[in-house]
């Protein structure tokens, strides 16, 4: 991001600069050119989470969930009239184990009037992807084969464990969440997944998994606890498909639905050496 | 499955309870020199609230590090932490140098369930309560959030004025008898009281005001900005003039949140009295420069 050179103020700049004063209580900062966030501040995490979010629904691989790691470099860019930009590099976590996993580029554009931040993440990833492919399609089999529909209740449990039998659900419970709060987020709410109160599975006919969850989502700051109606339908391979319907203290209702065309894009995953990043 | 959880609280309240009373008894047992179990007040539903009080009988005056932990019932994982740091310094403080040299000079005050009715709540009722159990509006709305109720610019930004919030603040700053039991207590004290702590989940941070970066900085410690929001204990011991005071989030970072599973207790508790002590040691160090043993550096991961 380079910082424009000083012109030379005409009037109208002059009034604009006087006028800036106003334009401070408008928004959570002042509304002038790049400026660098801390790689502790709430709001670099946040977009990073976004970002992530967005990834995770798109790649539509339980196996391959990401969290954030650390933030590394954080800009935010206000583009008037349409909302502010961010531009993020952070590492990442393997969802479940920690385990870093690679580093992300990406760009989260808040947008004063469409509801979902606009996203473009490039990363790179350390884990052996032919293992996560296995992984999946071994995930994949095991609920094919289930003759009776797998359901369960609060997961993980009080204590934090989660049944062996459940955990392919609970990772696509992840993945769909993602979706939805993707979807939900905005510069100031961010979203975590923090229960699955209740799966149940559908045996179709064709070749898709197909789970109805009920999702308990943490919400930041208000701290609320969201609960959301989220049917994933999975093919490994294809866009994860979702339906959400999602319920409010206030009873705010929101619903939306994802089927992989949404805008925004990824490059996938691809293996590369850290160091080449 | 309720029965269950039922039982497994009353063994866990029981223990707590047992430990409890094996400190109070009489001299036989070298501990009882060292910590004694006082009286704060009570809860909304009556139960009594209990500080530790881990002090080197000396002649000499003392200051006070106070950690507190359970303030949010959900945040299981907090007063799991205060049990293993009351452990660690129960069995070292013979042999490790520097627990020796900071009980010399400092007493340390530790709450290990601030939130009683709000952490048995979420044993046997909603894994996910936040507030206490304070009960409003003809008992249709209940709790209050602890955090927000404290009195330093209460009521005014990041919290809700409506009961059945999460963020909640009260019907009025120190509205809750939990906050009131604490607040009076630590005010009372307030000229000794060198270094407040209060430990939550989850998000793996420490927060602290701009000013007190020192001795985390030098420790590598992740330091961090999180939202605004008034009435919270942070805020109150900053307007008391408290010098040091931190805000522990312990892990995780979100995959499972407040619900942690059993295999991360010990290395959250290990990383975090870490953590404590490097903070102990400095205040040691700081206001009591003749006697401290020398801070060894290395580096910490919280």
């Amino acid at each position: 991001m380079q910082r424009r050179s000083a012109a030379r103020l005409s009037p109208l700049l002059l009034l604009l600069l006087l006028l800036l004063p106003l334009a401070w209580g408008a928004g959570p900062w002042p509304p002038r050119a790049d400026r660098e966030l801390q790689v502790s501040s709430r709001l670099a995490g946040q977009a990073a989470r976004v970002a992530l979010h967005y990834l995770n629904y798109r790649l539509g691989s339980p196996s391959a969930l990401r969290a954030l790691g650390q933030v590394r470099k954080a800009t935010v860019k206000p583009i008037p009239g349409i909302g502010h930009k961010y531009y993020l590099q952070f590492t990442t976590e393997d969802y479940k184990s920690s385990q870093n996993v690679g580093t992300c580029l990406a760009t989260v554009l808040y947008l004063k009037r469409k509801p979902r931040p606009a996203v473009n993440i490039n990363c790179t990833y350390t884990k052996d992807q032919k293992q996560t492919r296995e992984d999946d399609y071994s995930f994949y089999k095991k609920l094919r084969q289930q003759t009776k529909p797998i359901t369960g209740n609060d997961t993980p449990d009080s204590y934090g464990h989660i049944e062996p039998a459940l955990e392919p659900a609970w990772a696509l419970a992840v993945a769909g969440s993602s979706y939805l709060m993707w979807e939900k987020s905005t510069e100031n709410l961010g979203y975590f997944m923090a229960q699955v109160k209740n799966v149940k599975q559908w045996i179709t006919k064709d070749d898709s998994i197909d789970f109805d969850y009920l999702v308990i989502l943490h919400e930041i700051p208000t701290q609320e606890m969201i609960s959301c109606h989220l049917r994933v339908i999975w093919t490994p391979g294809h866009p994860l498909k979702v339906k959400y319907f999602c319920l409010s203290e206030n009873q705010r209702s929101e619903s939306g639905e994802g089927s992989g065309t949404e805008s925004g894009s990824t490059n996938g995953i691809f293996n590369e050496e850290e160091a080449n990043f | 499955m309720l029965l269950k959880v039922i039982l497994q609280l009353l063994v866990l309240i029981r223990d707590v309870q047992e430990q409890l009373d094996k400190v109070r008894r009489k001299p036989s047992l070298p501990l009882s020199e060292l910590v004694t179990q006082h009286y704060l007040g009570m809860t909304y539903e009556n139960r009594p609230m209990y500080y530790l009080k881990i002090s080197q009988p000396s002649n000499k005056a003392k200051k006070i590090i106070w950690m507190d932990c359970g303030l949010h019932a959900r945040e299981w994982i907090s007063p799991a932490f205060c049990q293993w740091f009351m452990k660690e310094i129960l069995q070292n403080y013979k042999t490790d140098p520097k627990i020796k040299s900071f009980l010399q000079n400092l007493d340390v005050y530790i709450l290990p369930v601030l939130n009683i009715d709000g952490y048995i709540y979420s044993w046997t009722t909603e894994r996910l309560w936040r507030k206490s159990r304070s009960a409003l509006i003809n008992s249709t709305c209940f709790g209050t959030d602890l955090n927000r109720n404290f009195n330093g610019s209460w009521g005014s930004i990041g919290v809700s004025h409506n009961c059945s919030s999460l963020t909640f603040c009260g019907t009025g700053p120190e509205s809750e008898p939990e906050t009131k039991a604490v607040a009076r207590f630590i005010e009372k004290r307030k000229s000794d009281v060198l270094c407040f702590l209060t430990v939550h989940s989850y998000g793996q941070y420490i927060l602290t005001p701009q000013q007190n970066h020192a001795p985390c900085q030098r420790k590598g410690l992740r330091l961090h900005e999180l939202y605004k929001n008034s009435g919270s204990w942070w805020d109150w011991a900053h307007m008391i003039g408290i010098p040091f005071f931190y805000t522990f989030e312990l892990r995780d970072k979100g995959a499972y949140g407040f619900i942690l599973p059993p295999d991360q207790i010990q290395p959250t508790c290990e990383e975090t009295t870490s953590a404590v002590m490097t903070i102990t040691e400095y205040v040691n160090q700081k206001y009591f420069p003749n006697s401290a043993v020398a801070v060894t550096s290395g580096s910490l991961w919280l």
